[in-house]
């Protein structure tokens, strides 16, 4: 990566990722105009094979880099030490060239200690994305509850986002049932035992967990919603019929959000679309655009309050989250039970 | 002199234990009392997948080891020896079952019954699970 000046003016951020299969790879090797990479000769493991992906941001408030490691899942996770090196690597280059935030995407969030491991080795906050996911999670459950009613089952709510979300909606009076005594510790909710004791019944459902394969789709209530966060999804298979599934942390962004050829397509294989972002990647840019200097989230640490502080910043910066399937907005009026236009 | 595999809390290695507990209390977000010998992982202690993660990292850390993903399952098949007659759509042979009991000595032999799938087997690990592997992965490196 070309070492660059900090930029006067507009605060920048970093958000690391990495390619999510070794096709992907050989794609970032192409803009890493790494030939060895680009024709899969390279397994992306070399000290070398970081590098940036695209610039985005929001011009006159916040400009980041989306920083690359050449790593994919299977490596990330066969040898995590080695993901650190490579993070601690991308990490260095974008606070030399003016990062004050760095953000964490995909994997980069969940290894090394969520964060905790590269944290030690940086001079910037370093934030895992946590409080955005819940905050669009929070917002799009807010709408799916408007229209189709409650109780609300949380799986995945001893993490720290669905702890979070069970914090949150039962304050605001919402019927919650959680999966595990610890998502309801101290709270006034309903602990079950298990996911699917949590969603029988259930006309919503928020998969809050960190990875799929939690819950039996048959134990979802027929025409239930399900606001999943999870890639892969909660379900262990294919939804039942009249069972919608929606992501849980696409956002919108405002119109003066600036991308450029090589951030649309990082936007397209990154999987979020043409149109959104996953909210994770945002939360950096709200930490510096907000003048914060300490983590919203690090490690297994969101505070419940944090969420509801990022949301009003995200909210001002015109972020909106929106309820989505794929790369495509889902129309509320096509939830069940929701009145027809 | 090696350590030995533990059955259960009496017999663990005070130093090793400790240190296990703490990596488990630090990546659950636990106090450490509430970190047990015998405690079930995921249904007890909350984990969730991506904790495990979490937990061989600090492990691997605080022991200097390499913890291989899937190394109790890749034990148990060495065990059975033939691929096909460790599971079969999925669900553990009575082969597999007794290879992972032996392999496990700190979960209760009934739970491994007949009908278990290979993809619920770690809703059985104990903390004492990871303490014997630890125990096993340092051993085999310092004989090394």
């Amino acid at each position: 990566m070309t070492r660059r000046r900090p930029r006067p003016g507009a605060p920048g951020f970093a958000f690391l990722v990495h390619p999510l299969s070794p096709f992907h790879r050989r794609v970032v090797g192409v803009r890493f105009f790494d030939p060895a990479m680009a024709l899969g000769r390279s397994d992306g493991a070399g000290m070398g094979d970081v590098g940036p992906i695209a610039r985005v941001g929001l011009p006159g408030v916040a400009m980041g880099q989306v920083v690359g490691i050449g790593l994919d899942p299977a490596q990330m996770l066969a040898d995590q030490e080695l993901a650190l090196v490579r993070m601690r690597r991308a990490a260095a280059l974008a606070v030399a060239g003016g990062a004050q935030a760095i953000g964490l995407g995909s994997l980069c969030a969940v290894v090394a200690g969520r964060g905790e491991a590269l944290q030690a080795h940086v001079p910037v906050p370093v934030t895992t994305g946590a409080a955005a996911t819940a905050w669009a999670m929070l917002e799009n459950a807010r709408t799916v509850i408007a229209r189709v009613g409650g109780p609300v089952a949380i799986v995945g709510s001893a993490g720290p986002v669905g702890r979070a979300l069970a914090v949150l909606l039962s304050a605001e009076g919402v019927d919650v049932r959680v999966d595990h005594k610890r998502g309801g510790r101290q709270l006034a909710v309903t602990v079950c035992d298990g996911p699917a004791a949590a969603v029988a019944g259930c006309p919503v459902v928020i998969g809050a967990g960190p990875t799929g394969g939690v819950l039996d789709p048959v134990a979802l209530a027929p025409g239930a919603v399900l606001i999943d966060v999870a890639l892969p999804g909660t379900l262990t298979g294919p939804p039942p019929r009249g069972v919608v599934v929606l992501a849980g942390e696409a956002v919108v962004c405002p119109p003066a959000w600036r991308r450029r050829f090589w951030g649309r397509l990082y936007q397209v294989f990154a999987g979020y679309g043409p149109r959104q972002v996953f909210a994770c990647l945002i939360e950096p840019l709200v930490l510096v655009a907000s003048g914060r200097t300490r983590p919203f989230a690090l490690g297994r640490r969101l505070d419940p309050d944090d969420v509801a502080v990022f949301g009003a910043v995200a909210t001002e910066l015109g972020f909106r989250p929106r309820l989505a399937r794929g790369w495509f907005g889902f129309d509320v009026a096509d939830l069940p039970g929701a009145p027809r236009r | 002199m090696p350590l030995t595999i533990a059955k259960s809390a009496e017999d663990v290695d005070t130093q090793t234990w400790e240190k296990v507990q703490e990596a488990f209390a630090e990546a659950l977000g636990l106090d450490e009392d509430e970190v047990e010998f015998h405690s079930v992982i995921i249904d007890e202690l909350g984990a969730e997948s991506l904790d495990f993660l979490d937990i061989a990292f600090r492990l691997e850390r605080a022991f200097d080891i390499k913890i291989p993903r899937g190394g109790i399952e890749m034990a148990a098949r060495d065990d059975v020896g033939d691929p096909s007659e460790y599971e079969v759509d999925g669900v553990l042979t009575q082969k597999a079952l007794d290879a992972l009991a032996e392999a496990m000595p700190e979960i209760p032999r009934a739970e491994f019954k007949p009908g278990l799938k290979s993809n619920q087997v770690a809703e059985l690990f104990r903390v004492g699970t990871f303490y014997n592997l630890v125990v096993f992965l340092v051993n085999q490196k310092e004989a090394a």
